[in-house]
């Protein structure tokens, strides 16, 4: 019951923030449900077996019998981390955007419950059918929080996101459908499953696009790599970063853009893997530019949260970079990846926020001498800079060094050019914090319209888990791989007879090693 | 044959003859009272009592009157099988709906409304006969019946200009695909000998081969159909007379009667004839392409919110087309059918809600809601734009909504007979469809206005709108039961 408990809870919470009667205490309210769901994916944490790679405390019902859908929810190694990312930044966006939204705070409130419904729930799902059902979910509430709470820009940007991962959606659902008919053909009855689709062998012609595997691939690697998102894929997102309000901004890039790197992991590469290796090249291409490019256009932009933004584009080109290497440190490194960046992104839009509450600007050439302003705000800043730079001793590090050590192990080129991103970030994060925090004070510095004063307490108790996991993963790696280890290693080891066993089957227990 | 029907022919078609009575009683009482309306509250009672008699009379006949290996009436005029009965059970729900709307909007209601519940009750019983028929001739009369009655429905608008013009438009157009159909059946019998379409079944396989007349015949059946359902390109009548006719009987013509003559189309492509005809499968193909890409694409451009909605009809008679092509090419009939029928039933839900929104905001007969005019309406009526928003999301397919696993349905047996590429056009348009369906929401929650709502109450309009938005949600997270449901009756 635990998994359904995490997944489906907010979606109860959803409907006694709809229903709660005081307005004033909408968001204690809702921080305090936030916290019993983190502390109930917590107890998922400790009961999770880290000594096996099957699917743990899975829950199956069957839901639409004539297609073989069912309720399957499962867990392991390589969901593990997604789901508690989500738990753990839930709560502290909450507490972060307390005065960010001024207007319809039930509507927000709502909106974010039922958007960790779908996260959770997309993670979770074994099933093709509801795994789609809660991928799509993710946009509805997603496309309002930008809509209705977001920017200038807000309709634009909030249409373009929605359109955008439809139509990489879409093509999914059909390749999902044939996948389920050669389910039947294979084996009598017609499943939705995904252990009965890791167990399909579909036929593979190198070199020929029009063959049933490459199909099949691109159209789930299309959906993913809108979402990630990959570089010619990824116009979508400075638009929705940009536009989103803040909560909307560091939930979007702190657990959404997981949601398609964590579908190449459990879909795409383990499902097609001829074609994953075949087309290898492409993909990791795909990262290398995504590095250099977010990160060179990150270097010019003239607004910090865009800067951030194009930032993520870089960041999310390791984890591509790292899937697609193949081996166990690549694996590792990019699963670690996705956590930090969902850390140490989420933390720069909620600082980015929080400057902006003060001078409602954003624009970096207005800003300058915070430094001696704004001491505490400084050092948070700093420490959270130095993490997406990837400073030793910082969990960035960690992630980023496995990953290049993954690419240097598979394609020596890649892993060359890959490098060459980790200066360019320090670069171009480094260069704005020199803009905005050192040299003359700027234009904003001593506004009298905009007093400028430091962190409040509660902004302190917003940042201060961040600083924390920024340091206890970055110290501390194998406390978090060791929970995955196992399941990484299977996901390496049989990549090309990808099966993942349900632990406590009969039927499989016999046939584990350890 | 010295008996032309039996006791049980008559129980069979009960459902016609108790809603032909019933619709007698309002325009009779009014006679009696020297053509003096009644209060429109007891009209409505007494259609709506119609309704529900011939609804609860079908599912007695069904549960106890019919064995499948029997189910023809008439020496096989008419047959009460599976896809009648689906047919028969959404048209009344949606009819019921539509006289509800027809007692609460300003263009229909008042005067003559007794006279509206005759025509609306005829209409229907055209449609009983048209979803029953199993003969050309019969099929249509029914088609007869129901257009002429709608006709007259649309024609007796309190609004002055464009009903006038929407009336006049359809029943051109109407009569035209009319004679092209007739046209249709005169060589089917010329060249098989019959209009019995089970007859006509039978000897198909052989005919579709080797007479050219026959292919010539059931083409421009299909035509006929064609027209009526508003496939590309002989969609054009659409847009004007969806837009011109008052908004309850648009939301009839876009549920009940699409569900009828899509019905009647499956019982014409059951006959198999495009497994014989390569050209003439391609050439639905085609259609199906045409019609879901103009649909789709012209809504994008439309600001008045009915124009819209017909043009996103166009559009998802095109989606339908792809499973009417489905079931034509299926050895496995069944799994075509069901998905077609699921998705009228989903269809005729979220059509039956975003129409009925329409029509609260109706002040009188003259208004034209506009998409711009939905501003503000969420600070308005929470409520209700919420339930906008549930049938806007799920016409455009989005799950847990009914309008996504009808289309899951509908697409995973297109996908199950090979029509991948079919498949493909049509989740690519549900994209391009998402686009225009997210206007509306936009509007309503993202920009500030003061959207207008009609100034009288319209309970029973909105309470239609909150059971359909609940159905649109429960019945399609409940999908599993009712699809197996409903293609076992196939």
């Amino acid at each position: 019951m635990i998994l359904s408990t995490v997944t489906l809870l907010p979606l109860v919470f959803a409907l006694i923030i709809a229903l709660w009667p005081a307005e004033k205490t909408l968001r204690h309210l809702a921080l305090g449900l936030s916290l019993i769901e983190f502390f109930v994916s917590v107890f998922m944490l400790v009961k999770f077996n880290p000594h096996t790679a099957d699917l743990q405390m899975v829950e199956r019902y069957t839901w639409i019998e004539r297609f073989g859908i069912s309720y399957f929810l499962g867990l392991d190694g390589l969901s593990l981390w997604l789901v508690m990312l989500t738990t753990f930044l839930t709560p502290i966006v909450l507490l972060g955007a307390w005065n960010a939204i001024e207007n319809r705070v039930r509507g927000f409130l709502v909106c974010m419950m039922i958007l960790q419904t779908a996260m959770v729930g997309t993670f979770l799902a074994m099933d093709a059918i509801f795994f789609y059902l809660f991928w799509e979910l993710s946009l509805v509430p997603m496309y309002f929080m930008v809509g209705i709470w977001g920017g200038t820009r807000r309709i634009y940007a909030t249409v373009k996101f929605f359109i955008f991962t439809m139509f990489g959606s879409v093509l999914m659902l059909v390749a999902i459908i044939y996948m389920m008919f050669l389910t039947q053909e294979s084996s009598g009855t017609m499943s939705a499953s995904l252990l009965e689709f890791y167990k399909l062998k579909i036929p593979f012609v190198g070199g020929q696009f029009l063959s049933l595997q490459t199909l099949l691939f691109f159209a789930f690697a299309l959906a993913f790599a809108i979402k990630v998102p990959a570089f010619p894929f990824h116009t979508w997102l400075p638009d929705a970063h940009v536009e989103a309000p803040t909560p909307g901004s560091v939930i979007l890039a702190g657990v959404m853009l997981k949601m398609g790197t964590y579908g190449f992991m459990r879909w795409v590469i383990p499902l097609f893997p001829e074609a994953s290796e075949y087309w290898a090249w492409l993909f990791m291409s795909i990262g290398v530019i995504g590095i250099i490019y977010g990160a060179l256009v990150a270097m010019v932009q003239p607004d910090i949260k865009k800067l951030v933004a194009y930032s993520s584009v870089s960041h999310m080109g390791y984890v591509l970079i790292g899937l697609f290497a193949f081996n166990e440190f690549g694996a590792a490194g990019s699963l670690y990846q996705m956590l930090n960046h969902g850390i140490s992104t989420g933390a720069l839009f909620l600082l980015v926020g929080m400057i902006y509450e003060r001078t409602h600007s954003r624009e970096i050439s207005r800003y300058g001498g915070l430094a001696a302003v704004l001491p505490l705000f400084t050092i948070a800043f700093f420490v959270v800079t130095l993490s997406s730079i990837a400073v030793p001793m910082t969990n960035g590090f960690v992630g980023e060094f496995l990953i290049l050590l993954g690419a240097f192990k598979a394609q020596v080129w890649v892993a060359s050019i890959a490098v060459l991103g980790v200066i360019l970030g320090a670069v171009y994060m480094l260069w704005m914090f020199k803009r905005v925090f050192f040299g003359e004070p700027g234009e904003l510095v001593g506004d009298k319209q905009h007093p400028l004063h430091d962190l409040s307490l509660r902004e302190i108790v917003v940042l201060a888990p961040m600083a924390v996991m920024i340091f206890w993963m970055g110290l501390a790696p194998n406390q978090f791989l060791s929970m995955s280890q196992e399941s990484l290693r299977h996901w390496v080891e049989h990549r090309t007879n990808y099966e993942l066993n349900i632990a406590g089957d009969a039927s499989t227990v016999s046939g584990e090693q350890k | 044959m010295n008996s032309y029907f039996t006791l049980l022919d008559i129980i069979r078609v009960s459902p016609l003859i108790i809603l032909f009575l019933s619709s007698l009683i309002p325009i009779t009482i009014k006679v009696l009272r020297g053509n003096q309306e009644q209060s429109p509250e007891a009209t409505l009672i007494q259609g709506l009592g119609g309704i529900l008699a011939a609804a609860l009379l079908t599912m007695t006949v069904r549960a106890v009157a019919v064995d499948p290996a029997s189910a023809s009436v008439f020496s096989g005029a008419l047959t009460i099988d599976g896809l009648t009965f689906w047919t028969w059970m959404l048209v009344l729900l949606s009819a019921a709906t539509a006289l509800t709307m027809m007692y609460d909007n300003p263009a229909t209601n008042g005067d003559q409304f007794s006279e509206l519940t005759f025509l609306t009750l005829s209409s229907v019983l055209g449609m009983l006969i048209l979803a029953a028929a199993t003969d050309l001739v019969i099929v249509f009369i029914g088609l007869e019946t129901m257009s002429l009655a709608l006709y007259l429905m649309i024609a007796m608008s309190h609004e002055q200009k464009l009903s006038k013009e929407a009336a006049f438009k359809y029943f051109v157009l109407g009569s035209f695909a009319s004679a092209i159909f007739l046209y249709g059946i005169s060589f089917l019998f010329g060249t098989a000998g019959s209009t019995s379409i089970p007859e006509i079944m039978a000897l198909t396989g052989q005919l579709i081969v080797t007479n050219r007349l026959f292919v010539f015949g059931i083409a421009l059946v299909m035509l006929g159909f064609c027209f009526k359902v508003s496939i590309a390109p002989f969609h054009a009548w659409t847009p004007d007379v969806y837009q011109g006719a008052p908004t309850p009987h648009t939301a009839l013509m876009a549920t009940a009667v699409k569900a009828t003559c899509f019905a009647a189309f499956l019982r014409i492509i059951l006959t198999k004839s495009l497994v014989g005809s390569e050209s003439l499968f391609n050439f639905l193909q085609w259609l199906a392409v045409i019609t879901m890409l103009v649909g789709n694409v012209a809504a994008i451009v439309q600001n008045n919110f009915k124009r819209m909605l017909a043009y996103s009809s166009i559009a998802h008679s095109g989606y339908l087309l792809v499973g009417v092509i489905t079931a034509g090419v299926s050895d496995h009939t069944a799994f075509g059918t069901g998905g077609v029928m699921f998705y009228l039933l989903g269809y005729s839900l979220m059509s039956l809600g975003a129409f009925a929104i329409v029509s609260l905001m109706e002040k009188n007969e003259t208004t034209s809601v506009q998409i711009d005019g939905l501003a503000g309406y969420a600070r308005k009526r929470p409520l209700m734009a919420l339930c906008l928003t549930v049938f806007l999301l799920s016409m455009a397919g989005v799950p847990p909504t009914i309008g996504f696993f009808g289309k899951f349905y509908l697409f995973a047996s297109a996908v199950g007979e090979g029509l991948i590429w079919l498949t493909v056009w049509g989740v690519l348009n549900s994209v391009i469809s998402a686009y225009y369906y997210l206007r509306p929401i936009v509007v309503m929650y993202m920009q500030d206005g003061d959207a207008e709502e009609a100034t009288h109450p319209m309970h029973a309009t909105r309470m239609a709108i909150l059971a359909a938005a609940f159905l649109v949600v429960a019945l399609g997270i409940l999908s599993g039961p009712i699809f197996t449901v409903v293609e076992r009756a196939m």
